[in-house]
């Protein structure tokens, strides 16, 4: 517990120093939701909805800072610091490398709650807010949502032969999916052809999930996205624990 | 007197390409052994082997009467390692880097005391980046002896280091090898592997041409001093080259 305490504490400290988590976790999610409240406000989704169009988007803006943490932090620090051998270091520790990859995933995990937190807060406080569904349902989907994620995160991180490797295929999962899987852009404002591309991403499911939450619609329409990241976690860290190297 | 380190027939090679071939050693409790040996001949293979960081493909290794592959985290609680390269985040201070390492092991040294006698505790908050080279070696062997450990391993221990500084270190470490830490070493000084070592071994293309303790390396050289007797050891076979293409 020492070790994992300290190691959080001074991780967290590092993580804060290179900036660029705070501005892809924390800052962008609440810029394209205080753009979109402008812009659309309190406007129905589409004539005739029950709900607004922010309602309707919130399950994929509290998505934007999972996304970034475990798509493009995550495996980049995991295989920084098995390049710069930091790793193989810890090899002639003690240490597990379990403690290693958990305090990576909570550091992840700290961003994307205080992006839920902050967003949540913005949303009610300036755009009246409010979240139709169960936060029971809700909170269940967003740490589904985060396990998936996190995990092909994991699985970039462990099997990237280095550090250049691992950016371009962050950055080819990451991008297209802050983009098409509906996280920024919102999915419904896309054409059918471009909404048949983004049913591809995994993230699209898992805004899906989110939003049949957040809206409180009935469960069998999110049964799918449920299936679809379960699975996908199960096969990304089987993969990442199989095939994790010191070195 | 106990065996800390026992090899026994190490063999490693990569891709069909022999890196070190045979090697057999032991390091008694409370002793200095040198590794030595040109860039290539296999140092660092010969100590990741040890340290079981690599798979040797042949042979075996015990430290402290464990095996390093399947008792790791074992060993290294009473083990100290530093590697020829320095390995750290980009962004750590010296202090956070100490405590991390020190929260690793169940009874650690405190590493303010660590910082003092090595000169580099005013260094505390700096980050690591922005130390001289003689100042992150000497951190770096400071955290070799935070987990307290009863044997180090140090890899390349004073490069980088200027003369005054190599002193310091020299007499850290006789300091510490009479309270009884076993050491071993690879180093390309010889003037440091003669005021530390008791015992050394030289390796050449892989394999030991050279075993024992100084003074004998001397006396079966025509040499006097240990410099040149290493330099005898190590080139000895270009020189023959050199003499059978100076007759073709």
């Amino acid at each position: 517990m020492k070790t994992f305490r300290t190691m959080l504490k001074t991780e967290i400290m590092i993580s804060l120093r290179g900036m660029d988590m705070f501005i892809f976790a924390i800052c962008m999610p609440l810029v394209v939701l205080i753009i979109l409240g402008i812009i659309y406000g309190n406007k129905p989704a589409f004539d005739g909805a029950e709900y607004t169009f922010l309602q309707q988007s919130f399950g994929a803006l509290v998505t934007i800072s999972i996304c970034a943490g475990g798509v493009m932090g995550l495996p980049l620090v995991i295989s920084d610091y098995r390049s710069k051998k930091i790793l193989k270091r810890f090899q002639v520790t003690p240490i597990s490398p379990v403690i290693i990859l958990t305090v990576q995933v909570v550091i992840y995990t700290i961003y994307a709650l205080l992006s839920l937190l902050l967003i949540y807060i913005t949303a009610t406080n300036f755009f009246h807010y409010q979240l139709e569904g169960s936060w029971l349902h809700f909170l269940f989907g967003y740490f589904l949502v985060m396990l998936s994620m996190f995990s092909i995160g994991m699985m970039v991180g462990g099997i990237a032969p280095n550090i250049k490797m691992a950016s371009i295929i962050a950055s080819i999962l990451y991008f297209p999916m802050l983009i098409f899987s509906g996280a920024t852009l919102p999915y419904e404002v896309m054409p059918p052809a471009l909404q048949k591309i983004a049913d591809i991403l995994p993230l699209t499911h898992g805004i899906k999930l989110l939003k049949g939450a957040s809206l409180g619609l009935p469960i069998d329409h999110v049964l799918m996205p449920i299936i679809i990241m379960i699975v996908l976690a199960v096969i990304c860290i089987g993969i990442s624990i199989r095939f994790f190297k010191w070195e | 007197m106990e065996e800390v380190i026992k090899v026994n027939e190490l063999s490693k090679s990569y891709n069909g390409q022999c890196a070190i071939k045979n090697i057999s050693l032991s390091v008694k409790r409370g002793m200095v052994f040198g590794l030595l040996g040109a860039n290539g001949a296999g140092k660092s293979t010969t100590i990741e082997c040890i340290l079981g960081t690599k798979k040797s493909d042949y042979g075996t290794v015990s430290i402290l009467g464990m095996n390093p592959q399947t008792e790791r985290k074992k060993i290294f609680e009473k083990v100290g390692v530093q590697f020829q390269e320095a390995n750290y985040q980009e962004k750590i201070t010296v202090g956070e880097l100490c405590e991390v390492t020190q929260s690793l092991y169940k009874s650690a040294a405190n590493y303010h005391d660590l910082l003092k006698q090595f000169g580099i505790y005013d260094k505390l908050k700096s980050f690591v980046c922005e130390l001289s080279g003689g100042q992150r070696q000497r951190l770096f062997i400071i955290l070799a002896l935070i987990p307290n450990p009863e044997v180090v391993f140090l890899d390349e221990l004073t490069t980088g280091l200027d003369a005054k500084a190599r002193r310091d270190v020299w007499k850290c470490l006789s300091d510490l090898k009479i309270k009884g830490l076993t050491i071993f070493l690879t180093s390309h000084f010889m003037d440091e592997v003669e005021a530390l070592c008791d015992n050394i071994c030289i390796l050449k293309k892989g394999q030991i041409i050279f075993y024992g303790t100084i003074q004998e390396a001397i006396a079966s050289s025509p040499f006097e001093k240990f410099e040149d007797a290493y330099l005898w050891y190590t080139d000895e076979e270009e020189e023959n080259n050199e003499n059978i293409s100076n007759n073709a």
